[in-house]
């Protein structure tokens, strides 16, 4: 009875330290979201103004294009309302 | 207490079982949403979107058209790249309507009206009765 009551609690424990875990690296994926986004819209916007766009409209275009980041987590924190 | 022991022991079987999922889902899960966002979001894909984008504004002025014409459907073609929102609003739970705009406030008019239809007819009903 002692053995299948520490098996549990060792059970839970490792249970709830893989939560923390996944909950931890879903956090640092959040907070190096903005930096790739950033990275990304630069990449995005050096190559239409390599091209020749002016750089205000290039810029326009990359903000277009940044934005999805903010839709994306819109939509995602939607369908988490609606699911709770 | 021999009806005990199995349900205990499907207890533990249980919690090893929940211990094994949660661990594997703590490991694939960052590791899934860690590539799907590199798909959309890292420097090779914004210079590979700037790469695709900027090839149709080299053709569009290339053949003649006006900077500002050239610019604009640059700027759709991109859009069609970012209406990931609605996408995913498409793709939302089935079954589902939504309803927006004019269609909306006449849905809304002729719930009201048949709401208020059936509010009389009881309200008559009950006349009769008394």
């Amino acid at each position: 009875m002692g053995e299948g009551r520490s098996l549990l609690i060792v059970s839970v424990v490792s249970g709830a330290a893989n939560v923390v875990r996944l909950l931890s690296s879903l956090f640092v994926i959040y907070l190096t979201l903005g930096w790739k986004v950033r990275k990304a819209k630069k990449a995005f916007e050096k190559e239409l103004i390599k091209q020749g766009m002016p750089k205000q409209d290039a810029k326009r275009m990359s903000a277009k294009y940044a934005a999805l980041k903010d839709e994306a987590l819109n939509t995602l924190k939607r369908s988490m309302r609606t699911f709770s | 207490m021999l009806s005990e022991k199995p349900e205990k022991k499907k207890a533990r079987m249980d919690a090893g079982e929940v211990k094994e999922i949660l661990g594997v889902v703590s490991t694939e899960i960052p590791g899934l949403i860690k590539s799907i966002i590199a798909s959309v979001f890292s420097e090779e894909a914004g210079r590979s979107m700037g790469k695709a984008a900027a090839a149709f504004y080299k053709e569009l002025k290339d053949s003649g058209m006006p900077e500002n014409v050239a610019v604009k459907m640059t700027e759709d073609y991109i859009g069609v790249f970012t209406s990931l929102g609605d996408i995913l609003k498409k793709a939302g739970p089935k079954g589902k309507v939504t309803v927006s705009g004019e269609k909306a406030e006449e849905l809304e008019k002729e719930i009201e009206r048949r709401v208020k239809e059936k509010l009389a007819e009881r309200a008559r009903e009950a006349e009769e009765e008394e």
